[in-house]
C-alpha cells in the first residue's frame, strides 16, 4: 500500500505522453532555421543508383516517417517536404539540417546515423519535389 | 503480490503495448549523450544489472524500468523504478527516480552540452548502478535490513557529447549530494565511445546486419567525495557495449562490465530492451 503513490506516478507520467499528441495539422516549415554557408556548399558525394535510393527510402520510413508523414507531406510534429521552401534548399543544407536536429522546433539530431544514410536520406527528400 | 512480480507484470504490459516508431539507440548502460527523446515520445525500456561480487558475497540483479518522455525538443524526462534480488536473501522495491536531461543549445556543436538533474528516492538495497559516485564498495548486509535505510539523492551531471566521424565520445561529469545524511557531495565519471556498424543503408530490408548493430566501450566509477578521495577505496569498471536494433521500434542491449578495483564487484552483466511509442499512437 505504500507504494501506491509511486504506482500512481507511473499511470500520470504515462498519461501525460499520451494525452500530449495535438489534432492533426500540418506543421509549418520555419524559414528562419538556415545552415551555415559551410554547409550549404556541400554536394551529396553518393551516385545516384536504384539500391541507395531504395536504402534511403527505408531510412526515411524507419526515422523520419513519423513525423513528416510517409509521402513526405507532413504532419503536425513535422513540415512537409515537397514544398518549394525545404526543395529550393542546397543538398548540403538538407544534410546539416538532418544531422544537427534543431531542438527548438523538435527537430531530432540524426548524426548518430551514418553519414551515408544521412545523404540518402538528403535523396529520398528530393525525390519528393513537386513539380511547379 | 511482492513487487518483483508487479513490475514484470506492468513490463509485459508495456510490451505488448508497442508500436512502430523511429528509435535513437544508445548503446551505453551509464553513460549520457546529447540526443535527447523525440518530442511526444515515450521510450519504455527494461533492463537489469547483474553483479558477480568477490569474496564469495552474494550474486544479486537488480532490474529496472525506464519511462522516458520527450517533453519538448530540448527537454526529456526519466522515471525509473528500480528493484533488487538477490540469491539466497530475498527481494524488494529499491526506489525511484526522476532525472531530467537539457541541451541548451539549439544545434549540434563540436561539443554538445547537456544539463542532468535528477532526484532520487531509494534505499541502501539500490543495486541498479545507473551511475557510480563516492568511495567504497556495495554493502552486502542483508535486503531486509538496507531496505529500511532510504536516502533522498540529488544527482547532476555535465554531459559533452562530440560526432567524430562515425563514432560517438561522451564525457559524464557527476555530482551526487544525499539530502538524508552529511556525507559531504560525491563525484563519479562516465565516458563511452560507441559507433554504428554499417554504412549506407541497403535497399532490401534486413534485420541482422551491420547497419542495425551499434557497438562501443564505456568506462565508469567513482571518485570519491568532498570528505576524501582514497584511491584505494573508488570503484572502477571498463564495459564493451552492443546494441541492436531488432526492429523499427525497439533495440535490444547487453554489457559486461569488468571491475578494475579492489571495491569493483568481479563483473556487471547488463541486458536491457527498448520500445519507443509516439504519444499519438498510444491514445
Amino acid at each position: 500500500m505504500r507504494q501506491l503513490p509511486i504506482w500512481a506516478g507511473v499511470v500520470l507520467f504515462t498519461a501525460v505522453a499520451a494525452t500530449a499528441a495535438q489534432p492533426a495539422r500540418v506543421r509549418e516549415h520555419n524559414p528562419g532555421w538556415v545552415a551555415p554557408a559551410t554547409a550549404n556548399a556541400k554536394k551529396n558525394p553518393l551516385p545516384d543508383t536504384p539500391d541507395l535510393k531504395a536504402g534511403g527510402k527505408r531510412v526515411f520510413h524507419a526515422r523520419c516517417s513519423m513525423c513528416h508523414g510517409d509521402d513526405a507531406l507532413g504532419t503536425e510534429r513535422g513540415p512537409d517536404l515537397t514544398q518549394h521552401d525545404v526543395q529550393k534548399q542546397s543538398d548540403g543544407a538538407l544534410f546539416w539540417k538532418i544531422t544537427s536536429g534543431n531542438t527548438r522546433t523538435g527537430m531530432p539530431t540524426f548524426s548518430f546515423l551514418p553519414e551515408a544514410q544521412r545523404w540518402q536520406l538528403v535523396m529520398h527528400v528530393r525525390g519528393h519535389a513537386r513539380t511547379p | 503480490m511482492s513487487s518483483p512480480r508487479f513490475l514484470v507484470l506492468c513490463l509485459l504490459a508495456f510490451a505488448c503495448m508497442a508500436v512502430p516508431a523511429a528509435a535513437q539507440e544508445r548503446a551505453y548502460f551509464v553513460t549520457y549523450d546529447h540526443y535527447l527523446e523525440e518530442p511526444g515520445n515515450l521510450e519504455i525500456a527494461i533492463a537489469s544489472t547483474t553483479g558477480i561480487p568477490k569474496n564469495n558475497q552474494r550474486k544479486y540483479t537488480a532490474p529496472w524500468l525506464e519511462l522516458e518522455y520527450g517533453f519538448t525538443g530540448w527537454w526529456t524526462g526519466e522515471l525509473y523504478l528500480e528493484g533488487v534480488t538477490t540469491r539466497g536473501d530475498g527481494n524488494a522495491f529499491t526506489g525511484w527516480r526522476f532525472e531530467n536531461r537539457f541541451r541548451p543549445l539549439r544545434d549540434e556543436h563540436k561539443i554538445t552540452p547537456v544539463i542532468y538533474v535528477e532526484y532520487e528516492s531509494i534505499n541502501e538495497a539500490s543495486r541498479i548502478q545507473k551511475e557510480i559516485v563516492g568511495s567504497g564498495g556495495i554493502n552486502f548486509e542483508p535486503i531486509d535490513e538496507l531496505r529500511e535505510e532510504h536516502e533522498h539523492e540529488l544527482e547532476g551531471k555535465l554531459i559533452l557529447s562530440s560526432v567524430v566521424g562515425p563514432w560517438n565520445l561522451s564525457e559524464n561529469f557527476i555530482m551526487e549530494k544525499n539530502l538524508s545524511a552529511s556525507e559531504g557531495v560525491e563525484f563519479g565519471y562516465s565516458v563511452g565511445a560507441s559507433r554504428v556498424l554499417g554504412t549506407a543503408a541497403r535497399g532490401a530490408s534486413c534485420r541482422v546486419c551491420a547497419e542495425n548493430i551499434i557497438v562501443g566501450v564505456e568506462a565508469y566509477g567513482g571518485l570519491g567525495s568532498t570528505e576524501g578521495f582514497a584511491r584505494s577505496e573508488q570503484r572502477h569498471y571498463l564495459a564493451p557495449v552492443v546494441g541492436w536494433r531488432v526492429g523499427r521500434d525497439t533495440t535490444i542491449k547487453g554489457s559486461i562490465a569488468f571491475g578494475l578495483t579492489e571495491q569493483s564487484d568481479h563483473l556487471l552483466l547488463r541486458v536491457g530492451v527498448a520500445f519507443e511509442l509516439p504519444a499519438g499512437r498510444i491514445r
